[in-house]
């Protein structure tokens, strides 16, 4: 009874699809979308290439004076991962000291091409 | 008409994951049953011995997608016991919050699963449509709808912030109104009654006998439950009950996570109210002292172990991952015989099976270049000594 | 029929056969929508059943090894024949210009045959699966050919007449059958819904259990043909249905200028038709598929039963009232 009920009161009222594209759903602040790098604050510390899973971050030439904590250093090296690699994970944002590599809130496209980077 | 074998799977439309069953059938009653279950082996437990406790735990994450979070605080468990870490209560609940909504979301999945296999394509939606709220509260929490990546080794790595935990608060009581529909459907809807009733009995005896773990023998009378006969996370300090049904049959197995559902929600409610303050992890050694741990965990599916040796080093040295959709393969072997060849797919999806999570093990033979499976008597032969005098069966 | 070109008309354009492919994708739509909001979703577009039809037709065919492909061309074409033909004898506008005594059991006749059809593609077809598809689509017919064929003939029994135009014209003068036996009402909606092999009677077409059934080897054109077929054979047993019971396109009163008839008869049978789909979409989303040796019992023991019962009352109350 209380199935034929439920199925007359939905023919009567709209659907619950959301129809994207032309309606969005909002993104919470905490999701974990497309990774992107600050170039001006990143040290050059390695650590994210360390910790990452999956082995989507080498750490290429990079010279650069950055300052950090007050001081200024000299940083030899900087991050490029990449992007279709990435499995999102956090990892690196979890354990970079200053805040320079970090997941955006847009959705990360999947693609096949290996070569593309984001530095 | 004399029997004949059907090849169900490993491509076929009832199926989500690959695996073979071929059944042998005498008109439309099954006679016997014979499974192949490597068809999802990837290697999980070598990878993990090649990664270090911070890259380790996406890897155990990604083993299964329904039951992410399981695995990967049995393993977080397992390593903290070892380290003998004390990990901060706040942690603690977090981490039961974010168990129990994977209980749900899972639970919903389950009886949406069940109402498409037999047909009753209605209930499949709905439920569906109601595990989305699930989804938007994990999506707020962790970021991402499944492989939350809470988890570290010492704590959780997110906070919840008063935002989130009213959010999520207020999402509840919508979806306990819809579970309320959903238990007095599946008692009262006649179709999904008369295709549950009385198929795959399975009695205590023979579920205690065969290993059976999780609802499946929680249908049947066992009240065994990892949360209440080995409590961990926050499980002791909330009141919550075991549900358990006696029917023993598809339709009892609907009844306990239905109930289960309800517990589960109960649970989140209480933990979200009342959330202790402090920080959120401690911070771990890079490696962890000799020693051997068997860690439990309640999945939803059942009782999950992993085992975990290490060495003293930064990776562990071997881990084995005992599922609980392993454990009750066999109960279905055993109640499928004499039922209708109409009523194996209903039997296979009360166990809520999970082949990501089940094939550990495959025998690859290099020169003839196949895999398969080794029989009982074959695993016992290879684990001889050399004193036993066996044939190689 | 006196003239030849507007008896060409009847039979090919309207009402015939191209208004009934039309009508048939149209039901099929709105079948599939109806069924899709009851359930929250969207639901396809209008033209979606004719896409689906145009594509298939132009998809590869695939044969089995060892197939007689003569037989998998030919049946779907015969199955299509069959309830086509059927459509030629219900009264639509008005009354059908081939109606003759007799043409209820022709009709009847022909609407089984797409199941037959079924058996022997999935018999043919060299797979377990639609083996087992073509057994249980037999079986379900025994099953549910004798209770419907009943209910429908007991108004045949009622109105004295073998043709279902004259059935419609006696229920102009009297009253709509569904009032005088709603039990044969209830079993012929039920008899239909397990004629097109829908949900809770989708037993040979089970996709979770057996694949497809016989409807396994079926590709591209024959898939299309064949699924035109079911399509038809809503369209056929919804008209057959509401003809029977539901007073088909007459009024109960005459309506004087002829063309004012045609209208207003052709609007009553898209009415009727529609309530028919508005039921049998109900029953659909409403319930699980049950299984065979379910059905067996509910059939034999509920079904059958019922309509026994219902011919026992017809034949009393055409002694007591009708023909006294």
């Amino acid at each position: 009874m209380s199935v034929l009920r439920e199925m007359f009161e939905n023919l009567l009222s709209r659907p619950i699809t959301i129809l994207y594209p032309k309606e969005k759903v909002p993104i919470p602040g905490a999701f974990r979308g497309r990774v992107a790098i600050t170039d001006e604050k990143c040290i050059g510390c390695s650590k994210c290439s360390l910790v990452c899973p999956a082995r989507a971050i080498t750490m290429i030439d990079g010279p650069r004076e950055v300052e950090f904590n007050g001081k200024t250093l000299n940083r030899k090296k900087r991050p490029q991962v990449k992007l279709y690699k990435c499995i999102r994970c956090g990892l690196c944002e979890r354990h970079c000291p200053t805040g320079a590599i970090f997941l955006k809130n847009e959705l990360s496209s999947s693609g096949t091409d290996g070569e593309i980077v984001v530095m | 008409m004399p029997e004949v074998v059907v090849s169900i799977g490993p491509h076929h439309p009832a199926l989500k994951e690959p695996v073979n069953f071929k059944v042998v059938v005498d008109g439309e009653k099954i006679v016997r049953l014979e499974l192949d279950l490597s068809y999802n082996h990837r290697g999980v437990e070598k990878a993990a011995e090649q990664r270090d406790f911070i890259r380790v735990l996406p890897l155990m994450e990604r083993v299964c997608g329904i039951c992410s979070h399981s695995h990967s605080t049995a393993f977080a468990k397992g390593i903290e016991e070892l380290m003998q870490l004390e990990i901060p209560p706040r942690a603690q609940y977090i981490r039961t919050i974010i168990a129990e909504l994977e209980r749900m979301h899972s639970h919903l999945l389950w009886l949406g699963v069940a109402a498409h296999v037999i047909g009753f394509n209605t209930l499949f939606m709905w439920t569906w449509r109601d595990r989305e709220a699930v989804q938007d509260t994990v999506e707020e929490m962790s970021g991402n709808r499944v492989h939350y990546g809470m988890n570290e080794v010492g704590g959780v790595r997110r906070d919840l912030t008063p935002a989130q935990v009213t959010a999520a608060l207020e999402r509840l009581p919508n979806l306990e109104e819809r579970i309320k529909k959903y238990v007095d459907m599946v008692s009262s809807e006649e179709t999904m009654l008369i295709r549950f009733r009385g198929v795959g009995k399975l009695s205590k005896e023979e579920a205690l006998k065969y290993g059976t773990v999780g609802p499946t023998a929680r249908a049947s009378g066992v009240d065994y439950d990892t949360r209440k006969d080995d409590p961990y996370l926050a499980y002791a300090d909330v009141p919550w009950n075991v549900v358990t049904d006696t029917n023993g049959d598809v339709y009892g197995r609907t009844r306990v996570r239905i109930g289960e559902l309800w517990e589960s929600l109960k649970i989140v409610r209480y933990c979200l109210e009342n959330l202790p303050e402090g920080s959120i992890r401690v911070t771990a050694p890079r490696n962890a002292p000799t020693g051997e741990i068997l860690s439990r965990y309640e999945a939803p599916r059942g009782e999950l172990a992993h085992f975990i040796r290490t060495n003293g080093t930064d990776k562990v040295e071997r881990v084995d991952i005992r599922t609980p959709t392993l454990a009750n393969w066999t109960s279905v072997a055993i109640c499928l015989v004499n039922q209708n060849l109409a009523d194996l797919p209903v039997i296979v999806a009360a166990i809520d099976p999970c082949l990501s999570c089940t094939s550990r093990i495959t025998l690859l033979d290099k020169q003839a270049k196949k895999t398969g499976v080794m029989s009982l008597d074959e695993l016992i032969w290879r684990n001889r000594s050399r004193d036993q005098e066996q044939v190689r069966p | 029929m006196t003239d030849p070109v507007s008896g060409l008309i009847y039979i090919l354009i309207f009402p015939g056969f191209l208004f009934l492919f039309l009508y048939a994708l149209f039901l099929a739509f709105l079948d599939r929508k109806i069924a899709a909001r009851m359930q929250q979703r969207v639901g396809p577009p209008f033209f979606q059943p004719f896409a689906d039809f145009i594509k298939m037709l132009g998809k590869e065919v695939i044969d089995p090894a060892g197939v007689d492909r003569v037989i998998f061309d030919a049946a779907p074409l015969v199955a299509l024949a069959a309830v086509m033909t059927a459509y030629l004898y219900i009264p639509i506008v008005g009354n059908s210009p081939l109606a003759f005594q007799g043409d209820l059991v022709v009709v009847l006749y022909l609407m089984s045959l797409p199941t037959i059809v079924l058996f022997l593609l999935g018999w043919l077809s060299r797979n377990i699966f639609s083996a087992i598809g073509g057994i249980r689509s037999v079986t379900q017919l025994f099953i549910y050919e004798v209770p419907f064929f009943l209910a429908l003939l007991t108004p045949a029994l009622m109105a004295g007449t073998w043709s279902i135009s004259e059935i419609v014209i006696w229920q102009q003068k009297n009253m709509w059958f569904v009032f005088l036996q709603p039990i044969g009402f209830i079993i012929a909606l039920i008899g239909l819904q397990a004629k097109l092999e829908r949900t809770p009677f989708d037993i040979p077409e089970a996709e979770t259990e057996i694949v497809a059934g016989p409807w396994t080897e079926l590709t591209g054109r024959r898939l299309a043909i064949m699924d035109l077929t079911v399509d038809v054979s809503f369209v056929v047993g919804s008209a057959l249905v509401a003809a029977v019971f539901l007073g088909g396109p007459l009024m109960p009163w005459a309506v004087t200028p002829g063309w004012l008839a045609v209208v207003v008869g052709f609007f009553l049978f898209l009415a009727k038709t529609l309530a028919v789909l508005l039921i049998l979409s109900s029953i659909k989303v409403a319930t699980g598929r049950i299984r065979i040796d379910q059905l067996n019992d509910i059939g034999w023991k509920y079904i059958a039963g019922a309509s026994i019962v219902q011919v026992g009352i017809v034949l009393v109350m055409n002694y007591l009232w009708v023909y006294a």
